[in-house]
């Protein structure tokens, strides 16, 4: 069955903001896995009302909005109180048009961390994210701590650097 | 990395997980439950591969080294496509525009084609943005310059900027919804009494007509699309606002509105 143009619009749709959208889940649902499955669900309703005929401007829109009900929708189901149904980061609550935008950056950010050698990103997620001084992934991982050193001011490095390129290249 | 990036970062660390929110996988996982057979897709740019698996390579940035400061350039190839400054401002270039920058003044910058920016406030540090033959400076604010023709156009949409010819040349101050034009023999720009919402439809992904004459919508769909018309009944009048998405849904919506029949030439 060759793909039709309808399809295919719905192609780039899907490839331009499937990881935005993950990380717009995330910062309302904070899981993963419930990210995927929630983002996964949109894109099947959106389909199956195009399919049915609905007209729908900006998809993307739609898309951002679905994904934002049904996260409240978790929410609400494991018995959050409405008022605390917002979105966070890592400093406290953020407004839901900010988690809107950063969700671009952050998709390419997380692209960033991807393209990173495996080694590098090992390192550089032990430090930044673990908080592990340079010592002990040394020894974790049997490198020296000037090697440790390097892979994470290599990766720091190509993060800043990146960010630039970052915006130009990355969709996925 | 600056504070704002850090706030990113830490997020994007705190859940990050090797090999999850794949596009890719995701994709084939929704093309099998709705029985979609993938087109292969072209990958332009081999060595990035990796990163985007399927991405088509619409943007391209240069590193160019002088003295130690780099010249940074971003470009949008087949797409409107937007970025974010080091700054924090955000630019939206136009198809086939180019904006360059060098890493030790991001604010100010030079431009080829047609871009909408949204500069970010730093009363310290005017945004500045040079044109062959124009220049425009501002403190923070949403405008569009389009200096990809003989004649500059500037159209802010919020707050208040400077237009002129050159840096040390007299200008005019533009404010919210004003359009000012230069073109190659004035010295000064020329404010544009009624402005064109549709100047940055490209920008805002919209159309806006109000009881627009046919003929008018025409040429405004004509420039921004790249194609002519021809139609019936040039002077019915057309009103609302219409994505600017799909052509061929604008041209059907408008045909069915005022009962005109439209063909491409």
């Amino acid at each position: 069955m060759p793909q039709t143009d309808k399809e295919i619009l719905f192609d780039d749709l899907f490839r331009y903001n499937y990881r935005p959208l993950c990380l717009y889940a995330l910062h309302y649902i904070q899981d993963v896995d419930l990210a995927e499955d929630v983002v996964q669900e949109c894109y099947t309703a959106l389909w199956e009302k195009l399919q049915e005929g609905a007209h729908v401007l900006s998809r993307k829109s739609y898309l951002y909005m679905m994904v934002r009900n049904r996260c409240l929708d978790h929410l609400r189901k494991k018995g959050i109180p409405t008022e605390s149904l917002k979105p966070y980061d890592t400093y406290g609550i953020i407004d839901d048009n900010d988690a809107q935008e950063r969700s671009q950056t952050e998709a390419k950010l997380w692209t960033a961390i991807d393209s990173l050698p495996d080694k590098c990103r090992e390192v550089f997620i032990m430090s930044k994210r673990d908080g592990l001084k340079y010592e002990e992934i040394a020894d974790e991982l049997g490198l020296s701590v000037n090697t440790v050193r390097n892979q994470i001011s290599k990766a720091l490095k190509v993060l800043k650097e990146g960010i630039h390129k970052i915006y130009m290249f990355l969709f996925a | 990395m600056s504070d704002f990036e850090d706030r990113h970062m830490d997020f994007v660390l705190k859940h990050y997980q090797e090999g999850r929110f794949y596009t890719q996988k995701a994709l084939e996982r929704f093309n099998e439950a709705h029985g979609i057979k993938q087109k292969p897709r072209r990958r332009v740019l081999p060595w990035v591969s990796g990163i985007v698996a399927a991405a088509a390579a619409v943007v391209l940035c240069v590193f160019l080294f002088h003295d130690n400061d780099q010249q940074i350039q971003i470009m949008a190839n087949a797409e409107v496509q937007e970025f974010v400054l080091p700054d924090g401002s955000h630019v939206t270039l136009a198809p086939g525009s180019r904006l360059s920058y060098s890493e030790k003044s991001p604010r100010k910058t030079l431009l080829e084609g047609k871009a909408f920016f949204e500069v970010a406030r730093d009363e310290s540090a005017p945004f500045e943005i040079s044109a062959d033959g124009a220049f425009v400076k501002v403190l923070g604010t949403k405008f569009m310059v389009d200096a990809g023709s003989s004649v500059k156009e500037v159209y802010v949409t919020e707050g208040k900027v400077l237009f002129a010819k050159s840096s040390d040349a007299e200008g005019v101050i533009l404010t919210k919804d004003m359009q000012a034009v230069l073109s190659q023999s004035d010295a000064v720009p020329v404010i544009v009494m009624e402005s064109d919402v549709n100047s940055i439809a490209w920008q805002r992904g919209s159309f806006i007509f109000d009881k627009t004459p046919l003929s008018k919508v025409l040429e405004t769909l004509s420039e921004h699309y790249k194609v002519s018309f021809a139609a019936t009944d040039l002077d019915k009048q057309l009103s609302g606002e219409f994505e600017a998405e799909d052509l061929d849904l604008i041209i059907s919506l408008i045909e069915s509105a005022l009962d005109v029949h439209i063909v491409r030439r």
